[in-house]
């Protein structure tokens, strides 16, 4: 663990001392050294428990597979950035990728806590980078906003946590991991304890996000950065749900009653999101929408509490992570070339750039769940669950899984098929470095359909 | 200032405060604070500037007002317990005429209103100085009385965070904000001062850390209102991408040293079963995190059009002493992961 660790935070050094003439390259190369040894992490000698590292660090195999999507992405984001900031003088490009080092650091210690507190510093500690990322880097002025939203969504949902987790503390003693199993709050139908349940949960929900406080993540996403999004889409948003992973044990028995209307918002998040999708002009707003919509899967997949629920929650957050990543890339491609979100104002690209065609198919049939992609794995373990809970969740997610096919066919035909707009004068060829990226966030997908017990968490 | 009466006024200053920590008689103490206030005074109105001479004239009848209901109530103790020790006030009536009147005196809402009108008509400097120093000699008090009422100081405090953060949301006068957040950190304080008194002084040392840092690096950049913060990253850039972080810790978000007194307050209250004070005090701190936002987009976090003059100013050495920004900077940003060495120090 800590040979991931100390380089990354070694990684900050060498960004202000490196020669300027090499510090993308050395960056990169670094940062894709530190993700290959965190690949280590992915064999488990054994099924189950922990892997102790030392009192504050462990990992499992609930929390593995993140972690290695946090080490993963640190070099694509190095990649995505290159372009737009080379035009930038050289202190900001350093403080920048400052900034994205300092987002994995706080992102290895959030999913390798062993303390809850510890897991909520860490999860407080993410929102300063992407807060800066956000505000200073973003591209129209409409980032103050956006930052502001995201900070005070999450702030006001994760107070209530810190009280909630302090509550729990001075009346059961520890807050470790470990013995959280042991410990779980007896059931008492106090109002308080009520109150409680939710003040441990509505942080998680807020960041994941659910549909009724969704509102700070169109913003986010869009006015942020290309890295920006990236993390933001792949690792913050499944912060919540490792978060909300891990504090379910000690929520039951309240969870069986309580849980119903947040998973029935869950379910409605799905469906409504996804119709959003399909009205938006905007194609960094779509591919956000389309997160809420599948984080809507997973919230209702992690609330109902059964091994499949959890398994797919899990398998869906990578695979989710990484789609969701790719096709914030693919949207950046367009707009470095056009400097436009709109989606009309770049259209036919399969004409103009064939190549890139291939990724924005491939991105589009992972976004809509095709098989054997581990999309689907995830998503038919939710489905599935939730059938056996309720018969009737089974019309909203069918639906669901109807408009996401839509708004994801909708997004590619709309940007790839169809004829050239005659605006269109001037386009850049793809870079190599583009087909790079997307190689990079897409391999791994396709590669886990081989393997999917590398992100299956306990069981199954 | 002539340099021998500053030196005396601030020698003053020092005294003041020293003879109030070193007391345990009432009037002695009062003697400390008067001394104390006396001796500000005139370091407040140097500039003769009518606002200066205005803001000099409204601390001195709230302190003194204090100063005289300390008085009233040390007396009143005395006639009735026969003693002035000042531990052993055992009645109800003069320990909370005495809570009060150093609530007055520190600026507690609701007896806050004096705090930024004063505090706006100062120079940056004398502003650190009655944010800092001048909160040490009531605070030595507050930590000695035994409280009457438990909800006094609840009350008091829950009321001074929910007042610091929505007055300070319309201000674009620094020094107003400034008078804000301290308002808004004292209530912090008074809100676990009855129940574990060291975290009372853990909250005003890291305060008077984070607000040292901040007074200094608006006083390095000239500036008293947001809109000419928006100048600061052309003239002194290490400093304008440091001051967000100076204010995310005053805000109190984790990992930054602002969060410390923060969690371990609410961490005492918990344990008090006061859950739901906790969790209204941390909701109230998110409206001062907003201004504290507001001040960290306008100076760093966006850059204001202005002409290719302005922004390529000549950066000629300076002759500014910023050691001591540099290094309650550190403190305010790094400080958490020693919470632990901290708690043990200060309650010993």
């Amino acid at each position: 663990m800590l040979k991931i660790l100390i380089p990354s935070m070694f990684m900050l050094l060498t960004t202000w001392t490196s020669p300027f003439k090499q510090l993308w390259s050395t960056i990169l190369m670094y940062s894709f050294l530190v993700a290959t040894l965190s690949l280590t992490w992915l064999a488990m000698p054994t099924d189950t428990g922990w892997f102790y590292i030392n009192n504050y660090m462990a990992y499992d195999p609930l929390s593995s597979p993140l972690l290695v999507l946090t080490c993963w992405l640190l070099p694509l984001m190095i990649i995505a950035s290159q372009n737009h900031l080379a035009a930038e003088p050289e202190n900001r490009q350093r403080t920048y990728i400052s900034l994205l080092i300092s987002l994995q650091i706080f992102l290895i210690l959030a999913f390798s806590a062993t303390e809850m507190i510890m897991f909520y510093v860490m999860f407080e500690a993410t929102l300063i980078p992407t807060l800066i990322i956000i505000t200073r880097w973003g591209n129209q002025m409409e980032r103050l906003n956006a930052g502001t939203y995201f900070l005070f969504y999450t702030l006001a949902g994760s107070l209530p946590l810190l009280v909630a987790l302090l509550i729990y503390h001075s009346s059961m003693g520890s807050l470790s991991y470990l013995s959280l199993t042991s410990l779980p709050l007896t059931c008492s139908n106090l109002y308080a304890d009520k109150l409680w349940w939710m003040a441990c949960l509505l942080a998680f929900l807020v960041k994941m996000p659910l549909y009724g406080v969704h509102l700070w993540l169109p913003k986010a996403h869009v006015e942020a950065p290309i890295a920006g999004s990236m993390v933001l889409a792949a690792v913050l948003l499944k912060l919540g749900g490792y978060g909300m992973m891990r504090i379910m044990i000690i929520l039951d028995p309240l969870t069986k009653e309580l849980s119903y209307p947040f998973i029935i918002l869950a379910l409605w998040g799905v469906i409504m999101t996804g119709s959003i999708c399909l009205r938006q002009t905007d194609l960094k707003s779509l591919i956000a929408y389309s997160s809420v919509s599948h984080m809507g899967l997973v919230a209702a997949g992690i609330l109902i509490q059964t091994p499949w629920g959890f398994t797919g929650a899990l398998i869906l957050m990578i695979a989710h992570g990484l789609t969701s990543s790719a096709l914030f890339c693919l949207a950046n491609t367009n707009y470095e070339r056009t400097h436009s979100r709109t989606i009309i104002l770049a259209r036919g690209l399969q004409m103009v750039l064939p190549l890139m065609a291939t990724w924005w198919f491939l991105a589009s049939l992972a976004n809509l769940a095709l098989p054997p992609l581990p999309n689907l794995m995830g998503e038919i373990m939710i489905i599935t669950s939730l059938f056996n809970w309720s018969f009737y969740t089974l019309i909203l997610t069918g639906l669901g899984t109807l408009i996401t096919a839509s708004y994801s066919l909708y997004m590619f035909l709309l940007t790839q098929r169809g004829p050239i707009p005659h605006h269109l004068i001037l386009l850049e060829p793809s870079h190599t470095r583009e087909h790079l990226l997307l190689a990079l966030h897409l391999l791994p997908l396709l590669l886990l359909i081989a393997k999917p017990e590398l992100v299956w968490g306990w069981t199954a | 200032m002539n340099p021998y009466i500053l030196t005396i006024l601030l020698f003053a200053m020092g005294l003041g405060t020293t003879i109030t920590f070193a007391s345990s008689h009432w009037l002695l103490a009062w003697m400390g604070l008067e001394i104390n206030t006396l001796a500000i005074l005139p370091l407040m109105c140097q500039s003769h500037h009518p606002r200066a001479v205005e803001a000099t004239i409204k601390y001195f009848l709230t302190q003194a007002t204090a100063a005289a209901m300390l008085l009233f109530a040390s007396i009143t103790n005395a006639w009735i317990t026969g003693q002035w020790n000042l531990e052993f006030m055992s009645y109800s009536l003069p320990t909370t005429l005495v809570t009060v009147a150093l609530a007055l005196k520190i600026g507690l809402a609701p007896l806050h209103a004096w705090m930024p009108e004063v505090l706006q008509g100062l120079d940056l400097t004398t502003g650190l100085i009655l944010s800092t120093w001048q909160k040490l000699a009531p605070f030595c008090l507050l930590l000695q009385i035994n409280p009457s009422n438990t909800s006094l100081l609840l009350i008091l405090g829950l009321a001074s965070t929910l007042v610091g953060g929505w007055g300070g949301l319309n201000q674009n006068q620094l020094r107003k904000i400034l008078a804000y957040s301290s308002i808004a950190h004292l209530g912090w304080m008074i809100l676990v001062l009855q129940f574990f008194p060291s975290l009372t002084l853990l909250t005003l040392l890291m305060y008077f850390v984070m607000t040292f840092s901040l007074f200094i690096s608006f006083k390095v950049n000239n500036s008293t209102t947001i809109n000419s913060l928006s100048m600061s990253w052309s003239k002194a850039p290490i400093i304008s991408s440091m001051v967000p972080f100076i204010l995310l810790s005053l805000g109190g978000l984790p990992p930054l040293s602002g969060f410390m007194p923060k969690w371990l307050i609410l961490q005492e209250l918990t344990k008090q079963s006061l859950a739901p004070l906790a969790t209204l005090a941390a909701l109230s701190a998110l409206l001062s995190l907003y201004f504290y936002l507001r001040i960290s987009y306008a100076m760093t976090l966006t850059m204001t059009p202005n002409i290719l003059l302005n922004a390529l100013p000549w950066r000629l050495p300076s002759n500014q002493h910023t050691l001591p920004l540099a290094i309650t900077t550190s403190l305010t940003i790094c400080l958490l992961p020693l919470t632990p060495a901290i708690i043990t120090l200060l309650t010993l």
